[in-house]
């Protein structure tokens, strides 16, 4: 479905073409039917002549549906009705008001024609050099018309024509010179659009030189003729039929090359989507310089980046530029993110600079990927610093377990013991004097001093057991399963002493998934496996009861889930009801405490990612044969 | 083991790092007729001059400087691969079945209590004097905890409850006679459930004391 002011537009612009071309046919065939039979050109001929204004009305509906602007189309327009064939002054002869004014446009065509190819590819006046050749020719036709109608006489165009109501005196000589330097200044002026035409895609290494190179050919070839014609105009010649004819084939190219530059940056412009795509997927700043060149199909394009630590541009090498200013043939485009902030320069070739849309594109693409780059490793730095602040975190908690609980052990449980002591001579020294009943009172002291110093153990031992930082995993776990109120069979392969904080992690999370197993499973027996796999410790606690239990069930295994995500490892559980319940916890075996964080990676698109530990040269583990070190005989199944 | 005239009373040196339990110590250890040659800090403070000081045993602490990890361990195995046979007393402030098993394993004339022990003079001095003739002492409560492990399969539910109470005694060291006395049973009578524990627990009857003890230990760690 087309919007309704779209299809208007359409209608109008089908609307104008089509009166333009039978306008334009109306005075060919006319002219010819009206001039004398005998002086007739060949019809052969005048075919070719009106065939050139109507390839124009053709591409001015093609640049009207795909060109950036409707400069172009329209100036191609104009060019079908500037079209007048010399043919046309015998139908108009009687009209004397008419026929002058043809006579001063006549060559309206050309102008027009130089400026399309002055406005090529953008639709508009470029530099001063194009605004001079403009405003040159305008200014040469507007004299020139003033002159036909002030000066032209019925001789000057090819019919029997009434006198020229217009004229003021008659000077033939000054109407000649005017006339034929009018056609020279043209000449002239063609010459020069098209010499520097050519120089722009010799020397640029031009993106739009795979299609522009049809337009300095056409309009070379157009100029020659036209300055053979002008020639024979000066020199009163008769033209030549062969040579005049190269000449409108010439003419009838130009719009049609014009169309091609305008789909060929259109085609440009959509591969730009395929920058698009390579941004998406993150490259690095050479593949994105490479695949800039090969979007533009310009390979002197050159990508400077900008360095927010030196404050500087450097190129993808990293070396600083000194200078990125706009050189010969080479234009600068600054790419800033939309906070203003520099990301790139991007030298080009000056000639894309005829393509804005392009360059947009373009510097769309590299500010998205930037942006991408710079969110995504702004993310990720984020992250690594909530897991390593997360980690330190457990590992400071872990250390004030510690703390606590040598502090407890060398401090109040040794005072306590030693209060013992004291009490224990107090009341020997008591029954020795007879003093029976302080004896006794101080021997029940003793007694409540021995329960409270039983419960300070298991206190202390619940805030860190001390077995663990002493023995490690192997030892810790089977005297963990040996409070378990349910038969546990457990199986320790421990691939010598873990970081303290994976050991501490572990620990607590089987003493947790222990506790659970007594608490709620109603299981009957329970059988706990740790092992090292690759670079991974692998716990298992599986119990035969109740099954249904869930993770988020209860404080105690949340925040055991909590300490595994801190060091990254995972946490499984597998409960049907009726059919036992599975806790499967994996970590990392091996936990780098760095402070530091990885490489800040200021460079597109590129993340740096973690660096992938050496694979534990750990055998495959067995969990099944497994020894504790230091203890007689195996805690493992029997 | 030392040969020592009835005269001579035993020497024992003294290794904690707590001062005020290492005095305690020594004046329990006094006042039961037992000389205190030495009193250090560290276990490498001892091991330098055990050849020197013609001890009979060693009273350590587990738990001491530099690591506070299980330096008392190390250096009963040190001493005892050094050939030496003194009796070695460990303390500890946890009651901790797999260093009660590892001590044991080290070899006969050794023993592990709880800390808090130095409040029953009795069981200390006992427990000194027994390893210093090179028998087995095994703190109460970890044969407590060992027996309270819950296993499938227990083998200890095939033993009557007499037989349980002599498992216990058996694992602390006592001997056949030190069970008699402490159960007031006839020496006979205790032989006999000895006999019949070793059989149902598949266990072999040995001629050393504390190969017995480490034996009934690790069944009941191993259950």
């Amino acid at each position: 479905m087309m919007a309704p002011g779209r299809r208007g537009r359409i209608a109008r612009r089908t609307a104008v073409i089509a009166t333009v071309v039978a306008i334009s046919l109306f005075m060919e065939v006319s002219g010819y039917l009206a001039t004398p039979v005998d002086l007739r050109p060949e019809l052969s001929w005048t075919t070719v002549h009106a065939m050139v204004p109507l390839v124009f009305a053709a591409c001015a509906g093609v640049a009207w549906a795909i060109g950036p602007n409707p400069v172009p189309s329209r100036l191609m327009i104009v060019f079908v009705l500037f079209w007048i064939p010399q043919a046309f002054y015998p139908v108009i002869e009687t009209l004397g008001w008419l026929w002058p004014i043809l006579r001063g446009v006549d060559l309206g065509w050309a102008v027009v024609a130089g400026i399309l190819v002055l406005v090529y590819p953008r639709g508009g006046l470029g530099d001063r050099f194009d605004r001079v050749i403009a405003t040159t020719a305008l200014v040469a036709t507007v004299v020139n018309f003033f002159t036909v109608l002030a000066l032209a006489g019925p001789d000057s165009v090819p019919c029997d024509c009434v006198p020229n109501p217009y004229r003021l005196a008659e000077a033939p000589t000054v109407f000649a010179i005017v006339d034929i330097g009018y056609r020279f200044v043209g000449v002239a002026l063609a010459i020069a659009i098209a010499i520097r035409l050519l120089l722009r895609w010799v020397r640029g290494s031009v993106p739009a030189r795979a299609v522009a190179f049809l337009m300095p050919v056409a309009l070379l070839s157009w100029v020659s003729t036209l300055a053979t014609q002008m020639i024979h105009y000066a020199t009163g010649t008769p033209p030549n039929l062969a040579l005049d004819t190269v000449s409108l084939i010439a003419m009838a190219s130009v719009p049609v090359c014009f169309v091609a530059g305008i789909a060929h940056a259109r085609n440009m412009r959509a591969r730009v989507a395929d920058l698009m795509r390579i941004t998406r997927e993150g490259a690095d700043r050479g593949l994105w310089a490479e695949s800039l060149a090969r979007t533009l199909r310009d390979d002197s394009v050159r990508v400077f980046w900008w360095d927010e630590e030196r404050g500087r541009y450097v190129d993808a090498a990293g070396r600083p530029i000194d200078s990125a200013e706009e050189g010969r043939g080479h234009s600068i485009l600054p790419v800033a993110s939309p906070s203003g902030l520099p990301i790139a320069l991007i030298r080009h070739d000056r000639v894309l600079t005829d393509n804005m849309r392009l360059l947009d594109g373009v510097s769309s693409a590299l500010r998205l990927s930037v942006d991408n780059g710079r969110l995504r490793s702004e993310i990720e730095r984020t992250l690594d610093q909530v897991r390593q602040s997360r980690q330190r975190i457990v590992e400071a908690g872990d250390e004030a377990r510690r703390r606590i609980e040598r502090d407890l052990h060398d401090g109040a449980q040794q005072h306590l013991v030693a209060v013992g002591m004291q009490l224990r001579i107090a009341a020997n020294a008591a029954r020795a004097s007879g003093d029976d009943a302080v004896a006794g009172e101080l021997e029940q002291s003793i007694g409540t001093l021995n329960q409270g110093l039983k419960e300070l153990r298991e206190l202390a031992h619940g805030i860190h057991p001390s077995l663990l930082s002493q023995g490690g995993l192997a030892l810790a776990l089977p005297e963990l399963a040996g409070r378990c109120p349910v038969p546990v069979d457990i199986a320790v392969q421990p691939e010598g002493r873990l970081a303290e904080l994976v050991e501490s992690t572990a620990y607590f999370a089987v003493a947790e998934s222990l506790a659970n197993v007594a608490k709620h499973s109603k299981a009957t027996r329970a059988w706990v496996r740790a092992y090292v796999e690759g670079d991974e410790l692998v716990l298992t606690i599986r119990d035969n009861g109740v099954g249904g239990a869930s993770l988020d069930r209860g404080t105690g295994m949340l925040g055991i889930v909590d300490r595994i995500d801190a060091v990254g490892g995972s946490v499984g559980l597998a409960s049907p009801p009726g059919a036992g319940t599975t806790v499967t916890i994996r970590m990392p075996a091996h936990l780098e405490v760095s402070e530091a964080l990885p490489g800040s990676g200021a460079g597109l698109l590129v993340a740096a990612e973690p660096g992938v530990e050496p694979p534990d040269a750990a055998a495959a583990p067995d969990p099944s044969n497994t020894v504790a070190p230091g203890v007689v005989g195996s805690p493992a199944d029997r | 083991m030392v040969e020592r005239t009835e005269e001579r009373p035993l020497r024992v040196a003294i290794a904690d790092d707590a001062l005020l339990l290492r005095e305690g110590i020594a004046k329990v250890l006094e006042g039961g007729g037992i000389e205190v040659v030495a009193s250090v800090g560290t276990a490498d403070e001892l091991l330098a001059t055990i050849d020197d000081l013609d001890l009979d045993a060693a009273v350590l602490d587990i738990r001491m400087p530099p690591t506070h990890r299980d330096e008392g361990i190390v250096a009963l195995e040190r001493i005892r691969q050094d050939g030496s046979e003194i009796g070695i007393l460990l303390l500890s402030m946890y009651a901790t079945p797999e260093y009660a098993l590892r001590v044991m394993g080290a070899g006969s004339g050794t023993g592990y209590l709880l800390k808090e022990r130095v409040s029953e003079p009795q069981t200390l001095v006992r427990a000194v004097q027994t390893v210093a003739s090179g028998g087995s002492v095994v703190d109460p409560e970890v044969v407590e905890q060992l027996v309270q492990r819950t296993r499938a399969d227990d083998p200890l539910a095939r033993l009557t409850e007499r037989e349980r109470s002599v498992l216990e005694l058996m694992a602390q060291g006592y001997s056949n006679g030190g069970i008699a006395q402490t159960l007031f049973l006839g020496l006979k009578t205790v032989e006999t459930h000895v006999r019949s524990i070793l059989q149902k627990l598949d266990l072999e009857e040995s001629p050393e004391h504390h190969r017995r003890v480490l034996a009934v230990l690790t069944l009941l760690g191993q259950r």
